[in-house]
């Protein structure tokens, strides 16, 4: 039975994986490209794509230039076993295209003659069934109103916010007259 | 002794009593006793005010033995919407959360004002949450039942003032519209209603529920009687900011001089597709009735109707903020769900709905230079089954309640006046049909619905309920 979390080893992938997302910051594919194992055998998962093999992940990178600012690490988990195998678990989020996000990152890491690689690895999105920009818009403004939305009554706030924005996009559109004023008062 | 009060409108109640063919306390007890007999089969009631109803009664008796005048209304029983304040009950408004509030101090000033006509309050009748509805199918009341069919709704939200009148509980109702709530029940229950002018009646004394778009108005089962409650109702009210200060105009003086001199038009293209046959077919009969052969448009109503959704979802979720805050679990859910939305609608969604209606304002303005009333049907289908989901417009299928408003709420998003007339000759249920005019021409809808009326065309007969 392999040591668990023996702690020099614990050290040893802490610091990769800090070495690994600070190249993640840079966006230094070089570096990026040797935290894998260079081996067919090697497989990514992204939020989107699927590489297996270290060319298929060489490319991707180079081909795919991250731009990622505000990263913050919310949560690490590393686990050693013996002196060669380890697995990193963390959660993050990151504006991502504008937009604030929370994800998932696992990786397995193998000891090899020439030091350690990571041998699988899969980045996730965390989402919610009801998920969208009229989700997003119902949290957020109804936390500034200081109006609590129960989970359970989320979802129908959400469709029936949808529904308005669908039954206001013709009224938005309509090209209304600069000069006219909101007048309420109806005379003949 | 054999005046029958349950057929009998107002004005003949009125007469009756007068010449003492009947007393005000008989009429009252008579109608409480069908109330009672007929509640398991309607739930249009959902408090009787017995007591109140009876000294009512009694009073005008008194008045008419001691040769003072009891008022035009003399022993006239009605009912409200249990959104209206009537002295010592509590104003539910349809919901559950209001049921914990206090009994009301005062009357409504719609109320007050009738009592003063000398009319008997029988009680309040049940609504859809909030007003929030087109279908009356309250989760905390239960369904009202629709006294032509008893598995159809009765339309809402007014639903429970709808079928009291088509039922002959009572011989009118005071009722409330935002985005059709008193033309959708009129429709469906085959009786007259009248939405007057945006700021024509007070509303001070009723629960709210938009404020832009609020109206409160009769239904009756004769013209004469929508004509004598509006009136009894008139006058300016410091208590509402939205009332004009106008003076009184009385309509029913002028109800039989014909409608010679009014311009009538069919209201064509978005109002003349998609309803079901009767719908339209309802439309055809009065233009035919009143020979009209002209139709004019209005430009865009899809947009007024769409502007009307706006200010509906986001005043009334400011209105509410406060109880979705404290109590959103004990809403009707899809309504607390509309509520909660619209209480986060963006302002620019607002203000732009605002400045349309101003916009279109203008444009109703230059149609109604050419004409003076417009017809145009009131509700897509005739009485929806309750319980029922969709149903069919334009060939697909829509959903039910969000889809009944489609030709009313473009009409009260200006505050225009209608009276919505019965038609009961086009199909197995009757539907209504809209006489719109200008604002503050009240009376040209009630001349031309009287005529409705004596042509056989327009009627509002008592349903025949099975015991």
């Amino acid at each position: 039975m392999p040591v668990i979390n023996e702690p020099s080893i614990c050290a040893e992938i802490a610091a990769l994986h800090d070495a690994y997302e600070r190249a993640l910051a840079d966006n230094d594919v070089e570096a990026l490209t040797r935290f894998f194992w260079d081996s067919p055998e090697v497989a990514r998962y992204g939020v989107v794509e699927h590489l297996y093999g270290a060319e298929e992940i060489k490319s991707y990178r180079k081909a795919n230039a991250v731009v990622i600012t505000d990263r913050k690490l919310l949560k690490r988990k590393i686990v050693t076993f013996g002196s060669d195998w380890a697995s990193v678990m963390c959660e993050f989020s990151q504006v991502s295209r504008g937009k604030p996000t929370h994800s998932r990152q696992s990786q397995t890491w193998g000891r090899f003659p020439d030091g350690w690689h990571i041998v699988a690895a899969h980045v996730s999105l965390a989402l919610t069934p009801w998920e969208g920009v009229w989700a997003d818009y119902a949290d957020r403004t109804a936390a500034l109103l200081s109006l609590p939305l129960a989970a359970e009554h989320r979802p129908g706030v959400v469709q029936n916010l949808e529904r308005a924005a669908a039954i206001a996009a013709p009224l938005l559109a309509y090209p209304l007259p600069a000069e006219t004023e909101f007048a309420p008062v109806f005379t003949p | 002794m054999t005046f029958d009060p349950v057929a009998a409108s107002a004005s003949e109640i009125a007469q009756a009593v007068l010449v003492r063919d009947t007393t005000a306390v008989q009429v009252t007890e008579k109608l409480l006793a069908r109330i009672a007999a007929t509640h398991a089969r309607l739930n249009a009631f959902t408090a009787i005010t017995r007591d109140r109803a009876l000294a009512e009664a009694a009073a005008v008796d008194a008045a008419i033995a001691a040769k003072r005048d009891p008022g035009p209304l003399a022993g006239a029983p009605y009912a409200v919407k249990n959104l209206f304040d009537l002295t010592g009950v509590v104003t539910v408004a349809g919901s559950k959360i209001n049921r914990d509030n206090p009994p009301a101090t005062r009357d409504a000033v719609a109320v007050a004002r009738l009592r003063a006509a000398g009319a008997i309050c029988l009680g309040a009748v049940n609504m859809g949450e909030y007003a929030y509805d087109f279908t009356n199918e309250n989760s905390h009341d239960g369904a009202v039942h629709n006294p032509r069919d008893l598995i159809r709704s009765a339309g809402g939200s007014s639903g429970g003032s709808g079928a009291a009148v088509a039922a002959g509980l009572v011989s009118f109702a005071l009722g409330t519209d935002t985005n059709g709530s008193i033309r959708v029940p009129a429709s469906f229950c085959g009786i007259w209603g009248l939405k007057p002018t945006y700021g024509r009646l007070s509303r001070s004394g009723s629960f709210p529920f938009v404020d832009s778009l609020d109206h409160i108005g009769p239904f009756a089962r004769s013209v004469n009687d929508l004509a004598a409650v509006y009136d009894a109702m008139q006058g300016p009210d410091p208590l509402d900011p939205a009332c004009a200060q106008r003076p009184i105009e009385p309509v029913t003086p002028f109800i039989e001089a014909g409608y010679s001199g009014i311009r009538l038009a069919v209201l064509g293209g978005y109002f003349d597709r998609g309803g079901e046959a009767p719908v339209h077919a309802a439309v055809e009969k009065v233009a035919t009735a009143l020979g009209v052969k002209r139709r004019v448009e209005l430009p865009v109503p899809e947009i007024a109707r769409a502007a009307a959704y706006l200010i509906t979802a986001s005043e009334s979720g400011l209105l509410h903020t406060e109880r979705l805050r404290a109590r959103a679990a004990d809403f009707d859910p899809p309504i607390r769900d509309r509520l909660l939305a619209g209480a986060l609608t963006p302002a620019a969604w607002y203000l732009q709905a605002q400045r349309f209606r101003t916009w279109w304002r203008e444009q109703v303005r230059e149609v109604f230079q050419s004409v003076d009333v417009l017809l145009a049907p009131a509700t897509p289908l005739a009485a929806s089954v309750l319980g029922q989901n969709t149903f069919i417009f334009n060939g697909r299928e829509v959903p039910l309640r969000p889809s009944i408003g489609v030709f009313t709420q473009p009409i009260s998003f200006l505050g225009l006046p209608v009276v919505a007339a019965p038609v009961h000759s086009v199909g197995p249920m009757p539907v209504a049909v809209q006489l719109i005019a200008a604002p503050w021409n009240e009376v040209a809808l009630l001349r031309v619905a009287r005529a409705l009326e004596l042509s056989g065309v327009c009627t509002a007969p008592v349903a025949s309920l099975a015991p």
